[in-house]
Parts: C-alpha cells; structure tokens; sequence
C-alpha cells in the first residue's frame, strides 16, 4: 500500500469523523434539527448495514455468489442469532467466525 | 460508586454540576466518576478489543504497517467507518471514494450528536471535543442510558470513552502485529469477522416494520446497483436511496 494512500486514509477519515460528531454537539445544543432531517437520520443506520451486509454475505470479494452453500450466507444465521439473545458484538462476532471455519471445512 | 440522586433533572445534573472542592469521600469527585464511567466502559472495551484485532489484521491484510493501522483505530475509533474505508480503498484505489463511503457510513453519528447534545450543554469545549470524538453506537447506548437514569456527569462519559478508545486500540495493535506475524489471514477465518460485525450491527438496528422494511429496501437497491457501480458505490447510494425513501412514505 502506498503509504501517502493509506496516512491519506487516516488522517481524512479522523477530520471527517470529529466533525460529523462535534458540530451537532457544539451547534444543536441551540438548534433544533428540521423533523424531517431527523427522520431521515434515523433511516441511515439500517439502510447503510443492510446494504453492507447485502453486498458482503452475496458478493464476498466482489464476485456473485448466489449458492446454497455459501460459506457467508449460512454463517451470517448463528451470528444474527447469538447476537439477537446475547446483544454481545464479542459473541456474535466469535460464533460467526468459529462457524465460518466450521462451515468453510465442512464444505471444502 | 452511586451518584447521589438529587431530584434534579438529568439535563441540570450534568450542567449544574458542584465544583469538586468538596474533600475526597464527601462527595463523588472528578476521579470517581471518572472511574464509574471506566467501569461502565469495561464491556465496551471487551466487545472492541477482538473487532479492534479484526481491524488490524484486516488492515495489514490490505498492506497497512503495524503503525499506520494503529494509528487508524487511535485517530479515528469508527469501527465500521474504519472497515468500510479501508474496503473502499482496497476496491477502488481511490481515498475520494473510500472517504465518501466512510462519511456515509458514519452519518448517523449527527443523529447520536444531535441527540447528546441537550445533555452537554454547559460542558466545557475540550471535554464537548474529547466525548464527541470518542461517541460511538455503543458508548453512545451506554451513556444515553445512564442520562435517562440521571446518573450520568460529563466525567463518567470521559470514562466511558477513554476505556473504549483504549480497549479499540490496544485490539487493533494486537490484530496489526499478529497479521504481521501469522501471515495468511484468511487461514484464521478473519475475513468473516467484518460481516459478522455487520450481520450483529444490523440485528440491533431492525428494531420495527419499519426499519425492516428499510433494510430490505436498501439490501435489494444495493444489490442491483453493484451490477453497475463500482467499489461501495453500491452500498454508498443504496443507503441513500432507502432512507430517502422511507421517509418520503413515512412523512
């Protein structure tokens, strides 16, 4: 990786982070953010996950892969489930991993 | 340690907050709030630590050194933001688009500051900076919920962020040296511990009809758009279009 790439990388995604998360902070304790605005907002996070995880469990490294066994696919059920009644990124994060491998070797 | 409940409203707790003149023992000082909110961080720290090591193998993976994906997690300290960035620039070769995939993704933080916001008012501005720099999804859940029980003071969110941030970056120099070490990556099932992030992230953002039904929007659009898109335009533009959506029905 080109180093000027990835300090790039670094320093722009710290500007952009302190920004988007002090200005409402140093500025709304005044204002008020428009209904819709914060409607909008509250769509955000679902659609951006949801669209990631889309891509990610279907299109692993970017090549289609619309298979019953996909390794990703079968892995996501155990990590959506251990999340669901644990609430634990750790554990949710181990079962989909330790299932991944499971699932990669028992399917070649 | 309680913090005495006055009766006050949690807004005037954290604004009208007693100068800590009073001796140690008398009341609760800088320190031990400080220290309570530490300890309301220690699952925070724990949940960061092994995505914290995903970051740091995924970035040297991707041809980080050890220094540079470090200081990624300690400047930065946006867990999907950071993967989704890094994935941007893997696929791409273009910091323009993989820091536009990373603002999209962490758009939501205006949401959580926005939301912060009425609870900080009065803080000072260095301690307004080090809280909104270390607001995360789950320091975020955590001190929303300690403000609704009154409890919260700007020193215990110091806490909880502050242990976050280390437990974020001590992971992510594990991960980075480790990957450095043990080579092949892929070999240790690492490339599934971002999706899992996200399948787990995901979960606990479908919480109604609505926000499932936003999901389902955007996964779809996401999907059929990465026919024609490149990089994570795809999911940039999806999320957009969903949320767009949603609120032009929902409106």
């Amino acid at each position: 990786m080109n180093p000027a790439l990835a300090w790039g990388l670094v320093i722009g995604m710290a500007l952009s982070n302190i920004v988007i998360r002090l200005v409402p902070i140093a500025a709304l304790s005044r204002l008020e953010l428009p209904h819709v605005v914060h409607r909008w907002l509250s769509y955000v996070p679902v659609t951006v996950m949801s669209a990631i995880v889309a891509t990610q469990l279907l299109k692993p490294g970017g090549a289609w892969m619309l298979r019953p066994d996909n390794p990703y696919l079968l892995a996501s059920v155990p990590t959506a489930v251990v999340f669901h009644f644990t609430r634990s990124f750790l554990g949710a994060t181990a079962a989909g991993v330790v299932s991944f491998l499971a699932l990669r070797f028992l399917l070649g | 340690m309680m913090i005495p409940v006055d009766g006050a409203k949690p807004c005037s707790i954290l604004t009208r907050m007693p100068r800590p003149t009073a001796p140690a023992g008398l009341a609760p000082t800088r320190r031990s709030r400080f220290a309570r909110g530490a300890r309301l961080g220690v699952p925070i720290f724990l949940g960061y630590m092994p995505v914290g090591a995903a970051f740091g193998l995924a970035a040297t993976a991707a041809g980080f050194t050890v220094a540079q994906a470090t200081a990624c997690s300690a400047l930065v300290l946006a867990g999907a933001g950071q993967f989704i960035g890094l994935a941007a620039l893997v696929s791409s070769g273009n910091l323009a688009a993989a820091l536009i995939a990373t603002g999209v993704v962490n758009l939501r933080y205006l949401l959580f500051s926005a939301t912060m916001a009425p609870h900080l008012k009065g803080v000072p501005r260095w301690q307004q900076v080090a809280l909104a720099f270390t607001l995360t999804d789950e320091t975020f859940a955590v001190n929303i919920a300690d403000v609704r029980e009154g409890r919260a003071d700007r020193f215990s969110m110091t806490g909880v962020g502050a242990v976050s941030w280390i437990g974020w970056t001590l992971g992510t120099a594990i991960g980075a040296m480790a990957g450095s070490a043990l080579g092949d990556p892929s070999r240790w099932g690492v490339e599934f511990a971002m999706p899992a992030m996200f399948v787990a992230l995901l979960v606990g953002q479908v919480t109604g009809r609505r926000e499932l039904l936003a999901a389902a929007l955007a996964a779809v659009t996401a999907l059929a758009l990465s026919t024609v898109l490149q990089g994570q335009w795809p999911v940039v533009v999806a999320a957009i279009v969903a949320a767009t959506v949603m609120t032009a029905v929902t409106e």
